[in-house]
């Protein structure tokens, strides 16, 4: 690993004012995922901003919704009290992350900022469009894992963040802060398909800036549900999920958020697979309609054909659990 | 691979016991015995899990430099030239090493072309990628249908392929055309690599033209042997070290580039070198397990005899190394066929991997016999019983599965495809495995001293069956002194040579010379306490600890007895003899799964494994090794998968990320029925048990969804669409 300088700032401002130190620099909460990427010369950097002490780690009530410091770790969020009643989906995504170890040192703000996890990104050797390069190599090459959703940009990589999807079907909204202040995006428009000019990223905060916190809006009536599709128990990531928060009107759907994980460069929300919920019971019948309505326009490519089945299989049974009928 | 072998197991125990065999022969269950076959604790256990064991990754010598390989990027290439101008000006640099030469040829990514040795890890690394290395790219291939296709360039100096062994016994034309059925299927297993959690590496200090290497080895003494040759430096003057490894399963037998690299380094620099290869390196080039493809056709006759075989078989052990696989395995065909091609591929080569050729020839088998029962409408079991060879001591699949079913609950088992409505599919499957065992190459050397401790010297290694564990166990038992009372000593060319640790001989190679040499070295204690004790030494025994004279009188504390010693010790050597050792055994599993068949994940649910390796020494450790066995087999079947980049040819999971391995959830219950043979004396048992889970696991997804699977792995891809083949009622 290239060596690199260390700063730990204890306030937020003292961070973000650190990013600016000159050449590469790069925030450091849990490391999960920054470490590896220096230790494999994915990446370098020339100063890491030690962010743990300077980022909140507090989940706290606000305006009938919670108010999640970026510092809170997965296992944190898990545990939660707050969180496991008012965002069980939420809960759900992040205890189901990695391992122990990993869920006890990786963040919120990580989690959501996170690399992907394509093969081919992480390794040196192959420099693709994220790394300055010219080619994705998943297209003629092994892609059992990327995108069948939203891969008409230049890089096919699937979104690697579980939290990034339950944030998007629950509303939240992310607390960015920057040399001028701080901004609010709603969760789904934090998030980018890739095109040339932004495939070096997979969202919208600047090198300068630090996502500080997740806000999530009062819950009111929402029955939520949430289901991954994992071939293995732990330290594996799914192979495809689904966030699914309703509203009701007496029996029927009245409003609906369906998100997909693991099958785009972002979060994917489905609007047919909404539209096919609204004003509907949440039966089993109701649950395959949404879920064939949720895959119309998916785009395999060469092996990875199998994801609609399973992306099919995650929205039904997020559908059910939120109808309260655990597959 | 002789190929006989594999059809026809030999006599039960073809060695003719020599005197000392007879004199010292075992005391075995159901008599009663001390500690022998017992449940006994590994010695060494508490040393591993506090930490307090020092493997080769855990040496560090005072001044140790760092050596770090520089790997070819490409999987054919020519080397044009090797600058280390920039490297050897990087700080800590204290030498470099060209491994091959400008003008060679790389055959694989991964494949070494140079290193560097620094006085830190970090600096080694970041001198690595100073090296300037220019290659010529040249034609690749890194799939086995490239390397077949003979419109593919020659990538191999002596072809890319290579035809093997053909086999051809009785009339196999003959036999096609009275079959009742003839069936057509073509069965495949991938490649995997040895994972071992110890990766790859060594220590080497030279002391003046003495060079020590702490290697994490499955072999010290052919190391030892290896290492002189590489350096050109007598035997005498090497000493090679393995107290404690994480894992070999057949990739640290011999002295490869992470042993013979560091010794150089070393000896450039005048400073100890340590190298540890990492976990891509370790993907990459410290081995694998051949692919196996098999085209297969089979007759059976109406009443459910196996009468004609015929295949055409292919694997690829990589750029350079053959595929070979037993097949048909155990089950008679009396005609058959079958010709086999070795195909080479443009990646890191195979090594000895648990129970070589095994895994594969039994999956295309036991497949095979569960799709060929259902031609004959006959219970999968059945229909193996009435194949099996006849039964014998080293043939004991018939009894075995009998037992199994009871024990399993085979008659719960539905038929095959009514494995349940909802989307949740549970079904069982079989499968067998045989193995030869053995092992001859084992000294031993017995110290009885004055003060009481019995020092046995060994010179094999654990690989992590209990060796240390094993040793003590037959030393104590013959000498009749608790297991504390002696110190087993392994891992080290300067103790009593033993073979290196492959192939299921280490027990049976070293038992039998512990054996005799403890035995001979009881008799001189008790003739030179004799005078103390009554003068007849014939009249003594050793029990728990404690000489006596056998029927009361007179007896001593261990303690007090050797104290009498003087100043001279008991000490005695003894090499391997025939009679209490032997070869070849035979197991079965069962094992049942649930199948979602929404998403096509397989889970198992629990494993019954029945399997013998003659005399039990420890039940523990022997038990140990079939729960590993098992849980490799689980890796094989589900997850593991060595993919290579087909327009790079690089491995694209060369980790444990994306190269998945079960972790603990995702291992099932699993039982261990160890069949205790102690009339054929010690044979071993660390391959037989990974051969058959796969296979079962493959047959009881087929029983559970009536989808055949013929591929592996089962990740969920594969079972989808064998799932969509069935529910279309085409052959996947």
């Amino acid at each position: 690993m290239k060596a690199f300088a260390y700063v730990s700032p204890t306030t937020a401002k003292d961070a973000i004012a650190a990013l600016k130190a000159g050449g590469i620099v790069r925030p450091l909460a849990g490391g999960q995922d920054l470490l590896a990427r220096l230790k494999d010369y994915v990446e370098t950097a020339d100063t890491l901003v030690n962010v743990k002490q300077a980022l909140d780690a507090t989940v706290t009530p606000a305006g009938g919704g919670l108010k999640i410091g970026a510092a809170v770790t997965l296992d944190a969020l898990s545990t939660n009290p707050h969180v496991i009643r008012m965002y069980p989906a939420l809960a759900e995504a992040a205890a189901k992350v990695g391992s122990p170890q990993i869920r006890h040192q990786g963040t919120v703000g990580g989690n959501l900022n996170q690399r992907p996890r394509c093969w081919y990104f992480r390794q040196e050797e192959f420099v693709c469009f994220k790394k300055g390069g010219n080619r994705c190599f998943s297209v003629d090459g092994e892609n059992q894992h990327h995108a069948i959703f939203g891969n008409d940009g230049p890089s096919k990589i699937v979104h690697s963040s579980s939290l990034a999807v339950p944030a998007v079907a629950y509303g939240a909204r992310f607390v960015v802060a920057g040399p001028n202040g701080e901004r609010e995006i709603p969760a789904a428009e934090y998030f980018t398909l890739p095109t040339m000019q932004n495939v070096k990223k997979e969202n919208v905060l600047g090198d300068d800036e630090l996502l500080t916190h997740v806000i999530l809006p009062a819950p009111g009536h929402i029955r939520s549900g949430h289901y991954e599709v994992r071939f293995k128990e732990s330290r594996d990531w799914p192979m495809a999920f689904a966030t699914v928060v309703v509203t009701m009107n007496g029996a029927n759907v009245a409003s609906a958020r369906v998100v997909l994980g693991a099958v785009a460069p972002t979060p994917w929300r489905s609007e047919a697979a909404e539209r096919a919920l609204v004003g509907k019971p949440l039966t089993q019948a109701t649950a395959e309609a949404a879920a064939a309505a949720a895959v119309e326009g998916a785009k395999p490519m060469s092996q990875n054909a199998y994801k609609i089945q399973i992306t099919k299989t995650a929205v039904v049974r997020a559908i059910l659990e939120a109808a309260g009928k655990r597959a | 691979m002789a190929e006989e072998t594999m059809q026809q197991p030999p006599a039960a125990n073809p060695n003719e016991p020599s005197a000392n065999a007879k004199k010292y022969a075992w005391t075995v269950p159901p008599a009663k015995t001390a500690i022998l076959s017992h449940r006994v604790e590994r010695v060494d256990g508490p040393a591993k899990v506090s930490g307090a064991a020092r493997y080769t990754y855990d040496i560090n010598r005072p001044g140790m430099l760092w050596a770090r390989a520089i790997r070819s990027p490409h999987p054919h290439a020519k080397i044009v030239e090797i600058d280390f101008s920039a490297a050897k000006q990087a700080p800590g640099v204290r030498g470099v090493l060209a491994w091959k030469d400008p003008g060679a040829e790389v055959m694989y990514q991964g494949d070494v072309v140079a290193a560097v040795a620094a006085d830190s890890e970090d600096h080694a690394r970041d001198a690595a990628r100073l090296v300037k290395i220019t290659y010529e790219t040249l034609p690749f291939s890194v799939r086995e249908a490239s390397s077949k296709d003979p419109a593919t360039p020659k990538i191999f100096a002596t072809g890319n392929t290579r035809p093997g062994q053909a086999t051809d016994v009785g009339d196999v034309a003959a036999a096609f055309k009275s079959a009742a059925h003839v069936y057509e299927a073509t069965y495949d297993t991938q490649v995997i690599t040895h994972v071992c959690l110890e990766t790859h590496g060594a220590v080497c200090e030279w002391t003046g033209d003495k060079l020590t290497a702490w290697v994490t080895t499955q072999g010290v003494h052919g190391v030892r042997q290896q290492l002189a040759a590489a350096l050109k430096i007598p035997e005498a003057n090497v000493r090679v070290i393995c107290e404690y490894m994480g894992g070999g399963f057949g990739s640290k037998i011999a002295a490869d580039a992470s042993v013979v690299i560091p010794a150089r380094l070393a000896l450039v620099t005048g400073a100890p070198v340590k190298m540890m290869f990492d976990r891509k390196e370790e993907h990459l080039d410290t081995g694998n397990r051949p692919s196996a493809f098999s085209k297969v056709r089979a007759g059976v006759s109406a009443d459910g005899k196996c009468v004609a075989f015929e295949a055409e078989t292919w694997g690829t052990g990589g750029a350079g190394q053959g595929a070979q696989f037993p097949l048909p395995y155990i089950y008679q065909f009396a005609n058959r066929k079958r010709a086999h091609l070795d195909v080479y591929i443009n990646a890191g080569n195979q090594r000895p991997m648990r129970a070589p050729g095994h895994p594969q020839g039994c999956f295309a088998t036991e497949v095979l016999m569960d799709e060929l029962a259902d031609l004959v409408k006959m219970d999968p079991l059945e229909f193996r019983l009435k194949n099996l060879p006849p039964t014998a001591p080293d043939a004991m699949w018939g009894e075995y599965f009998k037992i199994g079913a009871k024990k399993f609950g085979w008659d719960k088992r539905r038929a095959t495809g009514e494995g349940g409505k909802g989307h949740l599919r549970t079904g069982m499957g079989v499968s067998a495995c045989q193995w030869g065992g053995g092992g001859r190459a084992g000294n031993a050397h017995v110290d009885i001293l004055p003060d009481g401790s019995v020092v046995v010297k060994v010179g094999t290694q654990d690989i992590g069956t209990g060796a240390r564990t094993v040793v003590g166990i037959v030393a104590a038992d013959t000498l009749g002194v608790p297991l504390s009372t002696v110190k087993a000593q392994i891992g080290d060319t300067d103790l009593p040579f033993a073979g290196a640790s492959g192939g299921s001989t280490t027990t049976a190679g070293i038992s039998p010379a512990i054996r005799i040499a403890a035995g001979r070295a009881k008799e001189a204690l008790l003739a030179r306490l004799a005078p103390s004790l009554g003068g007849d030494a014939s009249k003594l025994e050793i029990v728990n600890g404690r000489v006596q004279v056998k029927g009361g009188g007179k007896s001593l504390t261990w303690k007090a007895a050797c104290k009498l010693l003087g100043q001279e010790p008991i000490s005695i050597d003894n090499a391997w003899e025939p009679g209490l050792s032997s070869v070849n055994t035979s197991g079965v599993q069962f094992a049942e799964v649930t199948v979602d068949t929404e998403t096509g994940i397989v889970k198992v649910d629990r494993v019954l494994a029945i399997q013998d390796c003659g005399l039990v020494i420890d039940t523990l450790t022997a038990e140990s090794q079939v729960y590993g066995g098992v849980i490799s087999s689980i890796n094989f079947a589900l997850f593991e998968d060595r993919l290579l980049d087909r327009r790079t040819g690089q491995m694209v999971n060369p980790n444990m990320e994306h190269y998945l391995l079960a972790s603990i959830a995702d291992v099932p219950k699993v039982e261990v029925m160890l069949m205790n043979m102690p009339e054929r004396g010690v044979i071993g048992i660390g391959e037989p048990p990974t051969v058959p889970t796969a296979s079962a696991i493959a047959n009881a997804v087929r029983n559970a969804t009536g989808a055949t699977l013929r591929s592996l792995p089962l990740h969920p891809h594969r079972v989808l669409a064998a799932l969509e083949a069935h529910k279309a009622g085409r052959k996947a």
